[in-house]
């Protein structure tokens, strides 16, 4: 009898294993769906922005080849490089203005702090494009929108105004207790000590946190790069480039390259992920519970 | 304290005003040479060197042609698609010379980004171009451009499928293969409009008499598209899908401009067929399909400060020789009046086939404001019939509320 109704339960249970395992795996087959299609069209060796059938039909590595070896009329290599070197730069100074941002707000009691907490709230219900075309006059006002510095004015777009946006961190930086400090203070440290030596070590699940967002805006940005390049042709970033791909001029030559360009630029993001994903759970916990 | 505040303030204000002023020197001329500094912007196949440096060799030609200055050049990639905008951003850093679509003409005088070109270059270009094409550029009687090609779509065809006979009508052409056309883009699907004597701001400058695509005329175009929609010889091309069906052979013949040549070239081989555009029989009567053109120009900025050298370069740059170059490097085909004469360019079944367009199956596209409200309608009629909620029942409704919305001026 017993052993009947054990059975019966386990009958049950594989059973609503079963149901619930399909479902999941049609959700993960429609999630991972438009992936695998970047990633097969980068692969296909036939021409063009359209086929008739999913799978392709031949495959190969030409399209990536040809990234990197035809750079005449778009410099793939070079826009690769231009995005990395504005991404890195803009990630280490706008992480810095971040945490240290938050770091004061959370620990420094001073007359402006709750005027400059509600400023940054409202501004940071205004979406950054907003501002583009008078950051754009500012820059050339500065002499920033021609030849190389262009860099510059785009890792200075990308982490200017990054320290209105400490929310996440500061709340963080609240959950570890004061009591730390102030033992800190007592054996002689100072404040900027107390940061480094104390606090940041103590929240590496924010810092990693901080370091991807930080890294991922500037590498996938359009708007602001479009507007500052111009027709710079070599500073332009990814972004531009695969936008230019799309024309209707190049569609047909170098639609499965711009397959491949997607599935590249999502490597340095996807190993960042990848390497880091456990902190990154990590401080949105943290986030939530302060 | 207080002087040492102002001293800082007064060190602001300097490093501010010296970052403004930049480097503003201007060059020492010893010798009799005046230099100039010319910034050119064109699209980036121009000054790719596996296409020839087409921008590059006719800027070197132009320096030797005029020893007087000391020419220095500077390049920059910006397409006649975006240039429009890129340069109404912010006229006063933008190239001296640049390429533009005509269709982005107002666009450009709004912000006043283009300058007028009058006495000898005025009368060199409209001396050496069509009167359409001059129309083209002309704003209230003013030339704003040196064009260098026209701008328009027809028809590639598989020679092996349609005979010469056969391309002159579409209902021909769908008997013997497969035909796919772009009937959900509204820069294509207006063609079988205007054959049925719709109009589009009366000649197409009259902006006050708005779009005609309304009446009676329009609703039988909308019927017969409907039918055409439904012929099982006819595929509506979107995304790529044309070229893809040339490509694996399910589709004969597709419109599009000069733009894909090379591509359906390299499918078709010597079975590449170029025609002006077809005509279609409505109630029993041949209409002629009429495209919508236009021309690529060379504009000069209104800021340029060696105007007299920017205009100069840009006649050039428009110019019989430069064309020339243009076209046997890149294929781009030319405008002027004299090379078209040429009997080897006009052999050429593809220059033919587009200025045999231009000249008689296409409709100049206007460029009054207004225009921007034209598309987002005749994009909506092409996807209704597309996925069936356009049907004959109610083709007179929906005509007159696609006329209505292109003749509104909200969203």
């Amino acid at each position: 009898m017993s052993s009947k109704k054990k059975g019966n339960a386990k009958a049950a249970r594989l059973r609503n294993n079963i149901i619930v395992h399909t479902v999941l795996a049609i959700l993960a087959a429609i999630w991972v769906f438009p992936v695998l299609w970047v990633v097969m069209t980068s692969f296909r060796a036939e021409k063009g922005s359209y086929v008739s059938n999913f799978i392709p039909q031949s495959f190969t590595l030409d399209n990536y080849i040809r990234l990197f070896t035809d750079t005449t009329l778009l410099n793939f290599p070079q826009m690769f490089m231009n995005t990395l070197i504005i991404a890195i730069f803009s990630c280490i100074l706008s992480s810095f203005y971040v945490l240290s941002a938050s770091y004061c707000l959370s620990r420094v009691r001073f007359r402006m702090r709750k005027p400059f907490m509600n400023m940054a709230m409202i501004l940071g219900l205004f979406p950054g494009f907003m501002s583009m075309i008078a950051v754009y006059f500012i820059l050339k006002a500065v002499g920033l929108t021609e030849g190389n510095l262009i860099r510059l004015a785009l890792i200075l777009c990308y982490s200017g105004g990054a320290a209105l946006s400490f929310q996440i961190a500061k709340g963080f930086f609240d959950t570890t207790p004061y009591a730390i400090d102030e033992a800190a203070i007592i054996d002689g440290c100072t404040r900027w000590k107390i940061f480094t030596r104390i606090t940041l070590p103590l929240s590496k699940p924010i810092v990693i946190y901080t370091i991807l967002t930080a890294f991922i805006s500037p590498w996938v940005d359009f708007i602001f790069a479009k507007v500052i390049c111009r027709a710079n042709a070599d500073q332009y970033t990814i972004a531009i480039g695969l936008w230019r791909m799309l024309e209707k001029e190049y569609i047909d030559n170098w639609y499965t390259s711009f397959a491949a360009g997607a599935v590249l630029i999502s490597i340095p993001i996807a190993i960042l992920f990848l390497k880091l994903q456990k902190y990154y759970v990590d401080g949105m916990a943290g986030a939530v519970k302060g | 304290m207080k002087h040492r505040h102002l001293f800082r303030f007064l060190l602001l204000i300097t490093v501010i005003a010296l970052a403004f002023s930049g480097c503003g020197s201007s060059g020492e001329s010893g010798s009799q040479k005046e230099s100039v500094r010319l910034m050119v912007w064109s699209p980036s196949e121009d000054q790719n060197q596996s296409t020839g440096q087409w921008l590059q060799t006719c800027c070197q030609n132009f320096a030797e042609l005029h020893p007087e200055w000391d020419i220095t050049f500077v390049y920059g990639v910006a397409d006649e698609a975006t240039a429009a905008t890129t340069v109404s951003q912010d006229p006063q850093a933008s190239a001296d010379v640049f390429m533009f679509a005509n269709d982005n003409l107002t666009v450009m005088t709004d912000a006043n980004a283009l300058a007028k070109l009058g006495g000898r270059y005025a009368d060199e270009v409209i001396a050496t171009n069509s009167p359409e094409l001059i129309d083209s550029v002309t704003l209230d009687g003013y030339l704003y451009g040196v064009p260098f090609t026209t701008n328009t779509w027809y028809m590639y065809y598989d020679k092996s499928v349609f005979s010469e006979e056969d391309v002159k009508s579409l209902d021909a052409m769908l008997e013997k293969g497969v035909v796919s056309f772009p009937f959900t883009n509204s820069w294509y699907l207006p063609a079988f409009y205007f054959g049925n004597g719709c109009t589009l701001f009366g000649d197409g400058t009259q902006e006050e008499l708005g779009a005609d695509f309304g009446g009676d005329n329009a609703v039988e175009v909308t019927e017969y598209l409907i039918g055409l929609a439904q012929h099982p010889n006819f595929r509506i091309d979107a995304d790529g899908s044309g070229m893809a069906g040339l490509h694996d052979g399910s589709i004969k013949a597709i419109f599009t401009g000069s733009w894909d040549a090379a591509s359906i070239k390299e499918i078709l081989g010597d079975n590449m067929g170029v025609a002006a555009l077809p005509t279609y029989n409505l109630n029993g009567e041949e209409k002629q399909m009429y495209a919508y053109a236009g021309s690529k120009a060379i504009g000069v900025n209104p800021y340029s400060k060696n105007m007299v050298a920017a205009v100069e370069l840009a006649v050039y740059l428009g110019s019989k020789d430069a064309q020339l170059l243009h076209y046997q490097l890149r294929n781009v085909i030319p405008c002027n009046t004299e090379l078209l004469a040429d009997p080897e360019i006009a052999s050429d079944a593809l220059v033919a086939a587009q200025n045999d367009t231009f000249n008689r199956t296409s409709k100049l596209q206007p460029f009054v404001p207004s225009m921007n409200n034209c598309w987002t309608p005749v994009e909506n009629m092409g996807k209704g019939i597309r996925n069936g909620s356009i049907t004959l029942e109610n083709a007179a409704e929906q005509t007159r509320a696609m006329n209505d919305t292109m003749n509104s001026d909200g969203i």
